[in-house]
């Protein structure tokens, strides 16, 4: 799993937890290499926020270790770990300033009191608030308050940064600003950040890999384009982006050229497997809606090719959705670039072309 | 929604159901300071006997008085069951009660009813001096035989009395050292007195359970229960000093305005018969129509010579004395 | 309304509109309804008392205050009313504030008996510390006997034992509840920039929860000061201004000097009611929004655990102790002096109409509290007139108002015509509503802030009228209001001696008064008997209120805690 020939800034290694009876943290095992930005996602209830957590210190856990920069620490409480957490809420401290807020670990570590101005305006800097140091918290806007808590949480230099659903109280614009910045950043300073997060686009835009977990199993770890291109389950396929799924059987395979067919309800498709796959296996295409192509005409090319009917078409702008109706089943299309081939209205007959690098699940 | 409107209904209907259960027939409501056991044990009596209940609360006879001082002339009680002479003077004076003749009143010692029929005195009680056996032994202290030995510095913090604002005893004890020394002489020693004084009770009985409890080791107390603490095997030594003691009555009489004139009568009444008398003799009280008493025996203690009228009328200003005397000065 | 759209021209008689009227002005009708109220059971009575203070019958006069000042037993007695109120709200928030830090960050076993413990004088007469104390510290105490202490309880310090323990549970509770509203994620934040817990308590916990620990505060000292059975029994010559105005009224009627000492009583509570409402504008801490984390139980560092289980422990050990002396007393002769078990206290049934007068007391003025103190929450909150600061300081001023001086004001107030109320049962149910009806006005306030005023809004724009509104809407949010309202009430009524004290009549008497009485007479047996006989039958009130709230799925406590995964 570790990508490189360093040592990993972070390993996580069989960790359990659980709550009463209740197991939610059932084995993760993970490796986080230094300066590399690893998110956490999944639906609520998965356990990213207690794996979080349990980095930080705050949350016991039953069995595993956590190793920072070759350490174990899992024995150390949070005030004596190099880690350092965001909390969702920013937890600032309403009744002190935002230098006061910033220079809180400062003054613990014992800093000389003209060292911690250089470091508080030097973090107001990094984050963009110079000059609002004196402000009280509730003076500030929610974006600020954010890099208000990014930069208490950057203060004392931690190896690894904790951010836990940093934006989500953030609207829309706003968090996709952020979301800019707080990667910049991030690969600015080079520091190994852990990012929880429900929202799998979020994930996707900020991620160098992502770790998708569900009931406390970690999923699948891959960068945004493994996990989006190449889910390893049906559950992640479709928690990352829409997804249509076509059940088959696999009835032919061919080594040369490396080519597989499979029979589905809407006729044979041909792709190129990306692993062994046998004749008689169960599959489920994964097939997303911006890699099918749509024509009036049917093209030249003759491979994967099928007929439907247009049943409900969106114009959203940059890209148009269609439900399609293909003998029975019902797949969703997006069209990426509607002006060239013009919009197609409801009803029309049309034809659709399956790429044939498609996703492929063997079904078990 | 349907569980909670249940709940409110319910705590409604709770509600309602205590507000409502107020009609009780053939109640009579009284202030009465006797000691609060011998309250119930009167109260007890006069409804075997007649069936009324006297609906009462315990209070001192100067919180009594206090009390009808500042209700009148809207009394919340019907009569007034036991107070001390005062009260029962003033309220002759001011109008406040209302005269009434018990045919049951025959044979009885006359100075126990008023000549207006105002007040009856439904028995007469005493300050005794009472210690503590097993904390005079442990001390090698003698049960002191007159008044004047509680003067002695020994005694420092060891003595408890009543204090005569809330307490009829306290009263007693002040108007009667007063009688016994002279105004003048009378103060001096009630001033000397207080500096072996550990604290002033409320109730008039109060010294008779703190001594008993081994808490002072000595009390001067109103005799009302001293016979019972005995009987109960309170460690207690009770004496009459050498110089007597003091007497107050315990009156009642019936205060204007009660809706319950006929019920406030029979009560009277049952007062007047002898086996209220024998009844309250048992308990050590002197009563109008002469019965063996508990207490004291046949042989009747020597007695301070008193004028309880002359005393009531100047309660307040020694009152006032006591106050310029003894809530003045930093403690 | 179906029926009105049928008829769509609305019908114009009187009737109609008198109903319009009452049903756009309802909330200025009810304002206008509970202000009265207000004037005339709280204000009123309180006026009264400072008229009374300083008329003489030829006019106005300062002479009795003169006398006050003049002469030094007074200014004694104030200044150990100041020193006792401040030393016990000093010890009780520092060990309520230990207790409930162990209750809400420490070891989860911990947390259910301390809480139980610390909760306990609740339900208790608050001077069962001073029969309890008689019995073992007295001067011929079990304990004075068996150490052969030298230590005198009756006096300063012994009041001072008696009202702290007396009052713990009040600090314990007002900041326990700050603490588990107060976000856990705060103290996490620091713990995590590498502060120790003692420095996240100097820094964090104790700063944020500063209005709360001032409320408590405020509450502990008017109650302490207030509340005089302690120092009536425990006083001796110890003058204390509370048990010296009960004396000058009860003893001596002399309601001049009483009123005087109880316009002096209110002043510093007065002066700490402002101070604590000066402070709290603009202290008021928001936390931004996110979902809501429960503390986890963590490690206490052994610095802040040991010390604070030292001190909980302690306290809990000596309440435990008092109820177990004051249960044991109940049966036997005479603890410490005859010891044989006995069941003449027991079955002295002279209390029970005493008792049952309590109860019914309380439930009365618990159910008009709970109704008043959130029609009055919803006013303040909703209602838009002049005037609303004013009726919300004088509902929440219950809390600054000590209870001998309602007590007083209400005997003053309601002893003649044209509104005469004493003698009779009402007068102290009512004082009751009105001396506690600030904790149900805040609980509704704090209520219906947390509810969106839009879902008022989408229920008049469909249709219903306000009555319909209020009684669908308004009403099932304040529920919760409601119950701890009349929780309260029902509790601190049923113990609470200060102003009843007044108030009781032959045929009226109640539970507190009676054990009070008892106490201060030397009767400890039937005191401690009164007192379990009270705390069983609370406890079972409790028990009936919890499971009928819970049955109908009101938590009490409306802390819905859920840990988050």
């Amino acid at each position: 799993m570790s990508s490189n020939q360093s040592i990993p800034m972070l390993m996580l290694n069989d960790i359990h937890k659980f709550y009463d009876r209740l197991e939610v943290l059932k084995g993760i095992s993970l490796d986080v290499t230094k300066g590399e930005l690893v998110t956490f996602v999944g639906p609520s209830g998965c356990g990213k926020t207690t794996l979080l957590r349990v980095i930080g210190g705050f949350t016991p856990f039953d069995s595993g270790e956590v190793i920072l920069d070759g350490q174990r620490i899992d024995h150390l409480p949070p005030n004596l770990r190099d880690t350092r957490i965001c909390f969702q809420n920013y937890a600032l401290f309403p009744h002190m300033t935002v230098a006061e807020n910033i220079s809180y670990g400062l003054k613990i570590k014992k800093w000389k009191k003209n060292k911690i101005q250089e470091r508080v305006e030097e973090l107001l800097r990094l984050v963009k608030l110079e000059g609002l140091g004196g402000r009280m918290i509730d003076k500030l806007s929610g974006g600020q308050q954010q890099r208000v808590a990014v930069a208490r949480a950057l203060s004392l230099e931690p190896k690894v940064l904790l951010l836990d659903e940093p934006l989500s109280n953030l609207d829309a614009n706003l968090r996709l600003t952020m979301r800019g910045e707080i990667r910049k950043l991030q690969e600015r300073l080079k520091i190994t950040t852990i990012f929880v997060t429900h929202d799998q686009f979020e994930a996707m835009s900020i991620s160098d890999r992502i770790v998708v977990m569900k009931e406390g199993v970690i999923q699948q770890i891959g960068s945004p384009i493994e996990i989006y291109e190449r889910p390893e389950n049906e559950f992640i396929a479709s928690f990352v982006g829409y997804v249509n799924f076509l059940d088959g059987v696999v009835e032919r395979v061919d080594l040369r050229p490396d080519m597989a067919t499979v029979s589905t309800p809407v006729g044979e498709i041909n792709f190129v497997p990306e692993r062994n796959f046998n004749v008689g296996d169960k599959v489920k295409l994964v097939i997303r809606p911006e890699t099918i192509n749509m024509s009036r005409s049917e093209p030249a090319n003759g491979d994967n090719i099928l007929q439907g009917e247009v049943e409900i078409g969106m114009y959203v702008g940059s890209l148009a959705k269609y439900t399609v109706q293909v003998k029975g089943e019902r797949m969703i299309i997006d069209q990426t670039n509607p002006r060239e081939t013009g919009i197609f209205k409801e009803n029309e007959k049309i034809y659709l072309t399956i790429p044939k690098n498609i996703h492929v699940l063997r079904k078990n | 929604m349907r569980g909670k409107l249940g709940l409110a209904m319910f705590i409604a209907i709770l509600s309602v159901a205590f507000m409502m259960n107020h009609a009780q027939a053939q109640n009579v409501r009284a202030y009465m300071g006797l000691s609060p056991e011998n309250n119930v044990k009167v109260v007890n009596f006069v409804k075997e006997k007649t069936g009324i209940s006297i609906l009462q609360t315990f209070q001192s006879f100067g919180e009594i008085e206090a009390k009808v001082k500042s209700e009148a002339p809207n009394f919340n009680a019907d009569m007034i069951t036991g107070c001390g002479s005062p009260l029962a003077f003033m309220a002759k004076k001011n109008g406040w009660s209302v005269a009434y003749d018990s045919p049951e009143w025959k044979g009885m010692t006359s100075e126990f009813i008023d000549k207006e029929k105002f007040w009856f005195n439904i028995s007469n009680f005493s300050f005794v001096l009472v210690g503590n056996r097993d904390k005079l032994k442990e001390k090698g202290y003698a049960m002191p035989k007159s008044w004047k030995e509680l003067l002695d510095p020994k005694w420092k913090d060891q003595i408890v009395m009543p204090s005569p604002f809330s307490s009829g005893t306290a009263n007693m004890i002040r108007f009667s050292f007063l009688a016994l020394y002279g105004e003048e002489q009378g103060w001096k020693f009630i001033e000397a007195l207080d500096k072996n004084i550990h604290h002033y009770t409320r109730s008039g009985n109060a010294p008779t359970d703190l001594v008993g409890r081994g808490e002072f080791l000595l009390g001067i107390t109103s005799d009302e229960n001293v016979k019972d603490r005995l009987d109960k095997g309170f460690p207690l030594l009770w004496a009459v000093p050498e110089e007597g003691i003091g007497y107050d009555g315990t009156f009642a009489m019936i205060l204007k305005g009660t809706k319950v004139m006929d019920v406030c009568k029979k009560v009277i009444d049952v007062f007047g018969t002898p086996e209220f008398s024998n009844m309250m003799a048992k308990m050590g009280y002197v009563t109008p129509r002469p019965a063996p008493n508990a207490l004291y025996g046949d042989k009747t203690p020597k007695y301070i010579k008193l004028d309880l009228g002359y005393a009531a009328e100047m309660r307040p200003k020694w009152n006032d004395v006591w106050k310029e005397k003894f809530r003045t000065e930093f403690k | 309304m179906a029926k009105a759209e049928i008829l769509s021209i609305p019908q114009r008689n009187l009737w109609e509109k008198i109903k319009t009227f009452i049903n756009a002005e309802l909330i200025h009708i009810l304002a206008a309804i509970l202000f009265l109220l207000l004037a005339i059971f709280l204000l009123y009575p309180i006026l009264a008392v400072l008229i009374k203070s300083i008329k003489s019958p030829d006019g106005l006069t300062l002479s009795y205050y003169a006398k006050f000042f003049v002469k030094g037993y007074y200014f004694q007695s104030l200044l150990n009313t100041l020193m006792l109120g401040f030393i016990n709200t000093v010890v009780c928030l520092t060990v309520g504030f230990c207790m409930a830090y162990l209750t809400t960050r420490g070891p989860l076993s911990l947390r259910k008996p301390l809480k139980f413990i610390a909760m306990m004088p609740l339900i208790a007469p608050p001077y069962l510390f001073a029969i309890s104390l008689i019995i073992l510290f007295g001067r011929n105490g079990i304990l004075t006997m068996a150490l052969g202490l030298k230590w005198s309880i009756y006096g300063f310090s012994g009041v001072v034992i008696a009202q702290t323990l007396a009052f713990i549970p009040l600090a314990y509770l007002m900041i326990e509840n700050t603490l588990m509203s107060l976000n856990p994620n705060l103290e996490e934040s620091a713990y995590d920039l590498g502060a120790s817990e003692t420095r996240i308590i100097r820094t964090i916990t104790i700063p944020l929860l500063a209005p709360g620990i001032l409320k408590a505060g405020l509450l502990v000292f008017v109650m302490t000061i207030a509340e005089f059975g302690n120092a009536a029994i425990l006083g001796g010559r110890t003058p204390f201004l509370a048990p010296d105005t009960y004396q000058m009224i009860i003893g001596e009627a002399d309601f001049e000097m009483g009123s005087v000492l109880s316009v002096i009583l209110i002043i510093p509570c007065i002066i700490i009611f402002f101070l604590h409402s000066y402070l709290l504008t603009g202290k008021k801490f928001t936390t931004i929004g996110g979902k809501p984390v429960a503390s986890e139980p963590r490690k206490m560092t052994p610095l802040v655990k040991i010390p604070f289980l030292i001190i909980s422990c302690l306290a809990g050990l000596v309440i435990l102790i008092s109820f177990g002396v004051v249960f044991i007393s109940s049966f036997t002769r005479l603890l410490g002096v005859k010891n044989e078990i006995v069941f003449s206290h027991i079955l002295n049934f002279d209390s029970n109409r005493a008792i049952y007068n309590s109860i019914q007391v309380s439930l009365i003025a618990a159910f008009i509290g709970a109704i008043i103190g959130t029609l009055l929450a919803y006013v303040i909150v909703r209602g838009k007139f002049f005037g609303r600061t004013f009726i919300e300081m004088v509902s929440l001023s219950g809390f600054a108002l000590p209870g001998t001086v309602i007590g007083i004001g209400y005997l003053l107030a309601f002893n003649t015509p044209p509104i005469k109320l004493t003698g009779g049962i009402m007068i102290l149910a009512l004082n009751c509503v009105f001396r506690f009806l600030a904790v149900g006005v805040e609980a509704g306030i704090s209520k219906l802030h947390q509810i969106n005023i839009e879902i008022e809004e989408a229920s008049a724009d469909l249709g219903a009228n306000f009555m319909t509104t209020f009684y669908k809407i308004v009403l099932p949010i304040m529920f919760p209001a409601f119950i701890a309202g009349f929780i309260y009430t029902f509790m601190t009524a049923i113990v609470s001696l200060s102003a009843v004290v007044f108030l009781v009549s032959p045929g009226f008497e109640l539970a507190a008064v009676k054990i009070f009485d008892a106490a201060a007479y030397g009767e400890i047996g039937i005191a401690s008997a009164t007192t379990m006989k009270l705390v069983v039958i609370v406890i079972f009130c409790m028990v009936i209120l919890n499971y009928i709230t819970k049955k109908t799925g009101f938590d009490v406590s409306q802390k819905k805690r859920s840990v988050t995964v």
